[in-house]
């Protein structure tokens, strides 16, 4: 589903690679940590996938598609195969929880019948029944990821990344992302969840990659956080 | 509803944005008026060229009792002998196409005409104040000097008018006035382009949030740009809808009211200045289309 071969990347202006002669895979379904200290390169990771930065040497297919192959038009397309979950939300303030989850919808030109009808049961999913017209700010940060979720997810994606998505949320609520990050896998759909929070990890019990200064140092399947951190 | 969603983000955009829109609805509108304004000038000028073309001619006024003019001074008003001689000198010069006699009561009905709205002018006026004259047509309005010069010293001739040379006095104030209309257009165009490029920025920076999720999940290109284009197309048409609305006026007030003062001036069609307002507007919006997209190839990468 993801496929780094030898992957670099550089940033202009910065002599020490981001990511370092990466290679990885990720199959279909599967469940996976990119753990590992901050400027390690799981966001530069993240944004490779969606082709928000091209690497300067090395290979990444996603969803059987050679990214380096694949045009600028076509990108808008690739991304509606990935959902993308991030630490700060980034919900629209003045739209409510449906409408924030069918902005997703709406921009990719989706009709207005499909969305009345998939949004509802999406907003469940994620467990936020009945609190489909609240606004933003009036919902606590852990049901602001769930709505964060329910838009990654309503398109039905292929892959969902997922960069510190428990990063503002207190560790009791954390939980219950990751059930529905769960879910979500249990779904068919691969994700890639970057964190720093050893204590989910331990309890996943699921595939941790680490990196370490752009270069992958463990890749472990129902690996623990690890020792020095 | 995809033209539901993108017409409901332009509003937002607009509502927003509402004094930057102000600024280029007006500046739109003034630069467009103008350009429309140089147009019309060039529609005028072209106008009564071809309408006077054919019709140009020297006209040769006669002595009248106590005439001021210079030729007439110690005579009395020309007489029937002299007028005579006079056409006949006329219709044997070579270049000569035709020629007809105005008397002063022909001569006070076109003045009439001309100046119908000054009525204290009228009032001062009457029949014997009019001159009358020979109508001189030539073959090539171009080879007047001959004609001109004969009939400059003739006896009974008080003084020649080339119509020609008015006309072009009258040309050469209309397109110093064009060119001062086109250049204050230009300079208007360049602020409105400067002034789309900033409400664009405005409107992408304001929206940054909306746009960074609309790249996130997928949104096409068009979709996301679309919005800040119509933005600027909204706001381009209402511009060149108001300069529509000043360019009638400039025709009613302007153009038509120089009748008045010009009598050589002919109307102003309004199938032109309907071609007119149709050419700015059209420049209007596409000045409007370009600026917001180099714009936002600039600010809203995607």
């Amino acid at each position: 589903m993801i496929h780094f071969d030898n992957v670099t990347k550089v940033y202009v202006n910065q002599n020490r690679p981001a990511l370092d002669h990466v290679s990885v895979d990720v199959d279909k379904g599967e469940f996976v940590f990119l753990v590992g200290p901050s400027g390690s390169g799981k966001s530069t990771f993240l944004r490779l996938v969606l082709k928000e930065e091209r690497p300067n040497s090395g290979a990444i297919h996603v969803a059987g598609k050679d990214l380096a192959r694949l045009s600028n038009f076509k990108v808008p397309h690739l991304r509606r195969r990935i959902g993308c979950v991030f630490q700060d939300f980034r919900l629209l303030p003045n739209k409510n929880v449906y409408e924030n989850v069918a902005f997703a919808l709406e921009v990719i030109g989706k009709p207005r019948r499909f969305i009345r009808k998939v949004v509802p049961e999406v907003v469940e999913l994620v467990g936020l029944d009945g609190k489909a017209h609240r606004m933003p700010d009036e919902l606590s940060g852990g049901e602001q990821q769930r709505v964060a979720m329910a838009r990654a997810f309503v398109n039905r994606p292929m892959i969902l990344l997922a960069d510190e998505p428990t990063g503002n949320i207190d560790p009791a609520t954390s939980i219950g992302i990751m059930k529905v990050l769960d879910r979500i896998n249990r779904t068919g759909t691969t994700v890639v969840m970057a964190t720093h929070d050893a204590a989910i990890v331990d309890s996943m019990r699921k595939r941790v990659v680490e990196l370490e200064d752009g270069k992958i140092v463990r890749d472990q399947s129902r690996g623990v956080y690890g020792q020095a951190y | 509803m995809r033209a539901n969603f993108i017409f409901s983000e332009v509003w937002i955009g607009l509502r927003r944005n509402l004094t930057m829109t102000i600024a280029v609805i007006v500046t739109v509108a003034i630069g467009m008026a103008l350009l429309g304004i140089g147009l019309m000038i060039n529609a005028q000028v072209g106008n009564m060229s071809t309408y006077w073309a054919d019709k140009v001619q020297l006209s040769a006024f006669l002595c009248k009792k106590n005439d001021p003019f210079e030729a007439c001074k110690g005579r009395s008003a020309v007489n029937t002998q002299e007028r005579q001689a006079l056409l006949a000198q006329i219709k044997s010069m070579p270049q000569v196409d035709d020629v007809f006699f105005e008397n002063q009561q022909a001569a006070y009905e076109n003045f009439k005409a001309a100046y119908s709205s000054n009525s204290v002018f009228l009032s001062a006026v009457k029949v014997e104040d009019m001159p009358e004259s020979f109508r001189v047509k030539l073959h090539n309005p171009e080879e007047y000097e001959a004609v001109f010069a004969a009939l400059s010293g003739a006896p009974g001739v008080s003084n020649v008018v080339n119509d020609q040379q008015l006309l072009d006095k009258f040309f050469g104030l209309m397109g110093k006035l064009r060119w001062a209309a086109l250049v204050v257009a230009l300079i208007q165009v360049f602020a409105a382009i400067l002034l789309i490029g900033n409400t664009v920025r405005l409107s992408a920076y304001n929206r940054r949030r909306e746009t960074g999720i609309m790249r996130l999940v997928g949104a096409s290109n068009l979709y996301i740009q679309l919005p800040f284009v119509m933005e600027g197309t909204i706001a381009g048409l209402i511009g060149g809808v108001i300069s529509a609305i000043l360019l009638i006026v400039a025709k009613i007030v302007l153009f038509d009211g120089m009748q008045a003062y010009f009598v050589l001036s002919t109307q102003l069609d309004w199938s032109d200045v309907a071609q007119v307002i149709t050419l700015t507007t059209v420049v209007g919006v596409l000045i409007c289309i370009l600026a917001s997209f180099v714009t936002l190839r600039r600010y809203l990468r995607v």
